[in-house]
C-alpha cells in the first residue's frame, strides 16, 4: 500500500513513527501478523488517534482469528481518518471477507478517491463489480488498469471481457484487435493463447460475423495459434453450417468420425445436407452405422425417425443387442420414444416375440443371430416389467418381477425395479424392503447404498435412512447428514426435508430447506475468485459460461422445491404462530435426533473451545484469513427458525429469484401470492396472481387463491390509498368478473372438472372457506371417489388429510374406500397395520441390523 | 446417450453423479476450478432426458503443481458412471476422449490416475482396455484405509 502527497497532519506522524508504520504495512503483506501488531502498538502507544495504524491493526488482530476485537478497532480507525485510502481499503477488505460486497464495493470506491491509481484497490474493485454485475462500472475500472498497465497481457484481455458483459460487443472486439496487434512472437502450444484467440472467433460469431470469425479460424489453426482441435472442428462446423456452406457437411462428418458418440455432429449432419424426409436421413444412419459399427448413436437415432414396418425391423435387433449385452438402462433409452403411443404397441408387440424366441422352455427356433443365453432372458424379462410398471400395470410389472427373481435372485437390477413399482403403486415400504435387498447384494456399491437411503426417507424412515448413509460418509463428520450437507448434496437434503415435512417435522424440515438455499449461496460465492483468476488464466470463453450460469443458478429443481415448500411452511407459522410453540414444547426428537443432537453440541462446544484456546494463545502467527468461521449452530432443531420473528420477508427472499429464473412454473407464482397478500402487497400479489392465470387458469390452487384474494380485498378495514387501491381494484376484476359470486364461481369451477380429484379438493377447501356446513363439504369431497373421478393417490392422500384436518367423522370412512381402491398401495392402511409393515421394510436380512449398529 | 465435453453448466449434475456414486465427493469449487482451468479434458455422458449419468474430470500437472515430475502430464481427478448405466462402454469412451484432449491440448506425456486396491472392475479397465500400467501403491490413500494402486499411461511413441 503506497502511501499518497499532501498528508493531514493528524495522519502526519514523525520520522520514527513513519517508517515503524512502513514496517507494519511490510509485516502484514508478508503475513507476519506477530510482528505487525507489536510494531502496530508501539505506533499506538505514542499516537492512539492514529486512524491508518488503527486500522492496519485491527485487520492484523482479524486475521489472528480475534475478529470481534479487530473489526471493533477499523470501524474505528475509518471514523478517525475519513480521508484515508488505506483506512478505506481495510474496511473494504474486511466487508470483502465477510462476502457483504455492496459495502466492500463502496468502501473500495472510498478509497479510490484518496488514492485513484492504486492498482490493488482498482483490482479488487472490479472483482467486485462483477460480482455484483456492475458492468459499466466495471468497463471504466479496467480501462484505468489498461491505461496505467498497458504491457500487462491480461488488461487487455479483461477490457475486451468487460465490454462484452455489458453487451458491447463491437468494443471488445476493437479492444481484443489491438491488443493481438501488440503481440509479437507468441511461441507454438501456448494454451493461453490459444484460448483467448478461441474467444476472439466466438466473438466474431456473436456479431454474426460469420465469414470473418471462419477466417480467423482457419489462419489460427493452420498456424498453430490454436491447439484445442476438438474446439477447431466444432466451431469451423457450426460456422460452416450458419454461411450455408457446402463444406458444412465435411465439416460434421469429421466430428462424427472424432466422436461417433456425440449425438448433436449427426443433428448438425443431417441438417447440413438439408434433409427433409425422414427415409432420407434413415439412409445416411445407415450409411454410418455401415462405417462406424461400434457407435450407438446413430442406431439409436434411427429409431427416432423411422416408423411402421421399418420401425419395427430397426427396433428388434435393437433390442436385442440390448438384452444379450445385458444393458440397464436400455428402458430408460427406449421409453423416450413412447410420446409416440403406435412405437410403444410396436414394442410392446416386439416384447411379446423376443420374449417367446428367448424363454428356456421355448421350442420356437430363435430368429436372432445371436444363441440366446439365460441371461438375455433375464434382461427381457427386467424390460418388459419397466414397460408395464410405465404403463401403470403393476401387478403385471411384479409378475414379471417374481419370473426373473426366480430365474436369477442375485441381481441387485431386479430387486431395484421391483421397489420402483412398488413405490409408484404406492406400496412405499415394500419399495423400501425390496431395495434394501438390492443393496444387501452389493454393500461396497454407493449407488445401491444411495438409493436404499432415498427410499427410506420416502417412507418417512428418517433415523433408518440416516443409519444407511453414514455407511459411505466422513466418521468424523457430526452425522452423515451434516457431511452430506458440507458435500453440497441436493439430492440428500431435499429428500430428507420432504420426509421431516410430510411427518409434520417442519422445524426439522425448514432446516434442511435452508441449507439448500445456502449451498446456492455458497456457489454464487464460488465464482469470485475466478474473477481474477480466469483472467490470468486467459480462459475466456468458460469463463463467460460460468457467469452465464451464475445467473441462472437458482433455476435448479432442488432450489425451486425449497423455495416454494420453504416459503408454504413461513406462511403456516406466520398464519398460526402456536405450530412453533407447540413444536417446541413438545421434545419431539427420536433417539437417534438426540444422538445426534448431542454429538453435535460436543463438536460446537470443541470449535468454541478451540478458538478461546486460540484467543489464550496470543503469540500465534496462524493467518485466519478474513472470512469468518461459521458459528456454532445453536438451533440444530430448526425450532428457533421456525419461531423467527419475520418468516414472511424470509420466504419473500427465499423465492424472489424464481419470479425471473422459473417463470413458467404455477407453484412459483402461487406461493409468491400466499406471501405478498400476507405482506400486504397488494399490487404484488394480484401480479402473482394474473401470472399465474396466464399459466393455467383452471389450476385447482390457483381456483382457491382467486376466491381468497377477492374476500381479503373485502375485508380490507379500508381502501388502500391511491394510486395502489384503485389498481389493485383493477386487477382483481381482470381476475374474477364482480358480477359472479363465490358460490357460483365455485360451483360452475367444480361442474367443470367433475372428474378432477384435485379441483374437487380445490372447490371443497373454498367451500369451506364460504363458510358451507360441514356435511356440504364432505359431500364434495366424497365425490373424488365416485364413479367418474379419476384416481390418483396423491390427491387422495391430500383428500384424507384435509378431511381429518377439519375434524371430519367420515375421514376413516374415506381411507377404508381408498384402501380398498388403491391395489398394493400402502398409504391409506392403518396406523397399526403401517407399523408392521415397517418392521418387515427393516427386517430384510439376518446380520444386517448387527451392521447399522456398529455405525450408528 | 451423448458423449461430449463438460460445459460449465454440467457441473451441478456431475457433482450430484459424483455423490450418488462414489465415496470421494467434493465441494462444488473444486469441480469448476477444474473445468475454469482445464476446460478442454473433461469429459460427460448424458442420457436421453439429458441427465448427467458419467462424467471423466481431469487436470493438468507440470513442474509448477507437482514436484515428482517435470513432465508435463494428464491426471484424471474423478471418473464414474452411474451403476444404472453401465455395460455401455462409458467409462472407456470417457477416458479416450480425455486421454487425446490432454495429448493435442497439453502436449502431456503421460496420463496418471488412482485407484482403489479393491477395484477389479476399474482396474480391469485401466489395463486391459485402456493399457494403463501400476507405476506405485500409495499405502492408504482413501478417506477409509485403502490402499491405491497409482496407474500410469503414456500418450505418446
Amino acid at each position: 500500500m503506497s502511501r499518497v502527497l499532501g498528508i493531514p497532519p493528524k495522519r502526519a506522524l514523525p520520522l520514527k513513527e513513519a517508517s515503524l508504520f512502513k514496517e507494519v504495512l511490510t509485516m502484514y503483506e508478508a503475513r507476519q501478523l506477530k510482528k505487525g501488531l507489536k510494531t502496530a502498538d508501539q505506533i499506538l502507544k505514542k499516537f492512539p488517534e492514529h486512524g491508518e495504524t488503527m486500522c492496519m491493526k485491527g485487520l492484523i488482530l482479524t486475521h489472528m482469528g480475534r475478529r470481534e476485537e479487530g473489526i471493533d478497532l477499523v470501524k474505528k480507525g475509518v471514523r478517525l481518518d475519513l480521508t484515508s485510502h488505506i483506512c478505506w481499503h481495510v474496511f473494504g477488505l474486511i466487508q470483502k471477507g465477510e462476502k457483504n460486497y455492496e459495502e466492500a464495493l463502496k468502501s473500495y470506491i472510498q478509497a479510490l478517491r484518496f488514492d485513484k491509481e492504486n492498482l490493488n484497490i482498482l483490482r479488487d474493485a472490479a472483482h467486485l463489480q462483477t460480482q455484483l454485475r456492475l458492468y459499466d462500472g466495471l468497463v471504466e475500472t479496467r480501462h484505468i488498469l489498461l491505461r496505467l498497465r498497458p504491457t500487462v497481457r491480461q488488461n487487455w484481455v479483461s477490457l475486451a471481457v468487460a465490454y462484452h458483459l455489458s453487451g458491447n460487443l463491437l468494443e471488445a472486439k476493437k479492444v481484443l484487435e489491438q491488443y493481438e496487434r501488440t503481440l509479437k512472437n507468441v511461441p507454438d502450444y501456448d494454451t493461453e493463447h490459444s484460448e483467448t484467440t478461441m474467444y476472439h472467433v466466438r466473438l466474431l460469431e456473436e456479431l454474426g460475423e460469420f465469414t470473418e470469425a471462419l477466417s480467423l479460424l482457419d489462419v489460427s489453426s493452420k498456424s498453430r495459434v490454436i491447439v484445442d482441435k476438438t474446439a477447431i472442428m466444432e466451431a469451423r462446423a457450426r460456422l460452416l453450417s450458419k454461411l450455408k456452406s457446402d463444406e458444412s457437411e465435411h465439416a460434421w462428418r469429421v466430428l462424427i468420425d472424432h466422436n461417433p458418440d456425440c449425438t448433436s455432429y449427426y443433428h448438425g449432419y443431417l441438417a447440413s445436407q438439408g434433409i427433409d424426409s425422414d427415409e432420407a436421413s434413415l439412409a445416411i444412419l445407415r450409411d454410418i452405422s455401415s462405417q462406424i459399427p461400434r457407435a450407438n448413436a446413430p442406431r439409436r437415432l434411427a429409431l427416432s425417425f423411422a416408423s411402421g414396418d421399418r420401425f419395427k425391423e430397426l427396433a428388434k435387433p435393437y433390442l436385442l443387442s440390448g438384452f444379450t449385452k445385458g444393458i440397464p438402462s436400455l428402458f430408460a433409452d427406449i421409453k423416450l420414444l413412447y410420446k409416440d403411443q403406435a412405437k410403444l404397441s410396436q414394442i410392446q408387440a416386439l416384447l411379446e416375440e423376443i420374449r417367446a424366441e428367448n424363454a428356456p422352455d421355448s421350442a420356437a427356433p430363435s430368429s436372432s443371430t445371436f444363441t440366446s443365453q439365460p441371461t438375455t432372458y433375464l434382461w427381457i424379462l427386467y424390460f418388459q416389467a419397466q414397460h408395464f410398471s410405465y404403463l401403470s400395470q403393476f401387478r403385471r410389472a411384479l409378475e414379471i418381477l417374481d419370473e426373473a427373481l426366480k430365474h436369477t435372485p442375485t441381481l441387485p437390477e431386479l430387486y431395484t425395479c421391483r421397489a420402483r413399482v412398488l413405490k409408484r403403486a404406492g406400496d412405499l415400504f415394500g419399495a423400501a424392503r425390496s431395495v434394501e435387498e438390492a443393496r444387501l447384494l452389493d454393500g461396497q456399491d454407493r449407488f445401491l447404498n444411495t438409493k436404499s437411503a432415498k427410499y427410506r426417507l420416502r417412507a418417512g424412515l428418517v433415523d433408518e435412512a440416516s443409519a444407511l448413509l453414514g455407511l459411505f460418509t466422513k466418521k468424523d463428520a457430526t452425522s452423515p447428514g451434516a457431511d452430506l450437507e458440507d458435500m453440497q448434496s441436493l439430492l440428500y437434503l431435499i429428500e430428507e426435508a420432504d420426509a421431516q415435512n410430510r411427518s409434520g417435522k417442519i422445524n426439522l424440515a425448514l432446516k434442511k430447506y435452508i441449507a439448500i438455499q445456502k449451498v446456492f449461496d455458497e456457489v454464487e460465492d464460488d465464482q469470485y475468485d475466478f474473477h481474477g483468476y480466469s483472467m490470468r488464466k486467459f480462459t475466456i470463453n468458460i469463463y463467460l459460461n460460468l457467469l452465464a450460469w451464475e445467473d441462472r443458478l437458482r433455476s435448479h429443481l432442488a432450489y425451486v422445491k425449497a423455495a416454494i415448500s420453504a416459503s408454504r411452511i413461513f406462511v403456516a407459522v406466520h398464519d398460526d404462530p402456536s405450530i412453533a410453540a407447540s413444536l417446541a414444547s413438545s421434545g419431539q426428537l427420536t433417539d437417534a435426533e438426540k444422538k445426534a443432537k448431542k454429538k453435535a453440541k460436543k463438536a460446537a462446544q470443541k470449535v468454541q473451545d478451540d478458538s478461546k484456546k486460540g484467543n489464550s494463545q496470543q503469540s500465534s502467527n496462524e493467518d485466519k484469513g478474513l472470512e469468518p468461521t461459521a458459528p456454532k449452530d445453536d438451533d440444530v432443531d430448526g425450532i428457533k427458525l421456525l419461531g423467527c420473528s419475520d418468516p414472511l420477508e424470509r420466504a419473500a427472499k427465499f423465492l424472489h429469484p424464481l419470479t425471473t429464473l422459473a417463470p413458467q412454473n404455477i407453484e412459483v407464482w402461487i406461493a409468491v401470492y400466499d406471501v405478498a397478500i400476507r405482506r400486504k402487497k397488494l399490487l404484488q400479489a394480484a401480479k402473482a396472481l394474473k401470472h399465474a392465470c396466464s399459466i393455467d387458469v383452471e389450476n385447482p390452487e390457483l381456483h382457491i387463491r382467486l376466491v381468497h384474494v377477492r374476500r381479503t380485498a373485502s375485508a380490507l378495514p379500508q381502501e388502500p390509498p391511491v394510486p395502489i387501491g384503485p389498481l389493485f381494484k383493477e386487477s382483481l376484476l381482470e381476475l374474477l368478473p364482480e358480477e359472479v359470486s363465490l358460490e357460483t364461481f365455485n360451483s360452475q369451477y367444480l361442474q367443470r372438472h367433475p372428474s378432477s380429484q384435485q379441483a374437487i379438493l380445490a372447490a371443497a377447501k373454498v367451500s369451506q372457506m364460504l363458510q358451507a356446513p360441514l356435511q356440504e363439504v364432505e359431500n364434495t369431497l366424497f365425490a373424488a371417489l365416485g364413479p367418474d373421478a379419476k384416481l390418483d393417490l396423491e390427491s387422495s392422500q391430500a383428500i384424507l388429510s384435509y378431511l381429518k384436518s377439519l375434524g371430519s367423522q367420515r375421514a376413516e370412512e374415506f381411507r377404508l374406500t381408498c384402501d380398498g381402491k388403491f391395489d398394493l398401495s400402502t398409504v391409506f392402511k392403518s396406523p397399526e397395520e403401517q407399523a408392521l409393515l415397517v418392521k418387515q421394510a427393516l427386517s430384510v436380512v439376518i446380520g444386517y441390523p448387527d451392521e447399522v449398529e456398529a455405525e450408528a | 446417450m451423448n458423449i461430449r465435453l463438460a460445459r460449465i453448466d454440467d457441473l451441478s449434475g456431475m457433482q450430484a453423479a459424483n455423490l450418488i456414486n462414489l465415496p470421494e465427493n467434493y465441494v462444488m469449487k473444486f469441480w469448476m476450478y477444474h473445468l475454469l482451468t482445464w476446460p478442454q479434458i473433461s469429459f460427460v455422458a448424458e442420457n436421453g432426458e439429458g441427465k448427467i449419468v458419467g462424467y471423466v474430470l481431469a487436470k493438468i500437472d507440470d513442474e509448477t503443481t507437482d514436484a515428482n515430475s517435470a513432465e508435463v502430464h494428464g491426471h484424471v481427478n474423478s471418473i464414474s458412471v452411474l451403476r444404472s448405466y453401465r455395460r455401455l462402454g462409458l467409462a472407456r469412451r470417457l477416458m479416450m476422449l480425455s486421454q487425446e484432449a490432454m495429448l493435442t491440448v497439453y502436449n502431456a506425456s503421460y496420463v496418471s490416475l488412482h485407484v482403489r486396491k479393491s477395484n477389479k472392475a476399474a482396474i480391469g479397465l485401466y489395463k486391459d482396455t485402456l493399457g494403463f500400467s501400476v507405476a506405485d501403491i500409495e499405502k492408504k490413500y482413501y478417506g477409509d484405509g485403502e490402499d491405491a494402486l497409482s496407474m500410469k499411461l503414456y500418450l505418446k511413441r
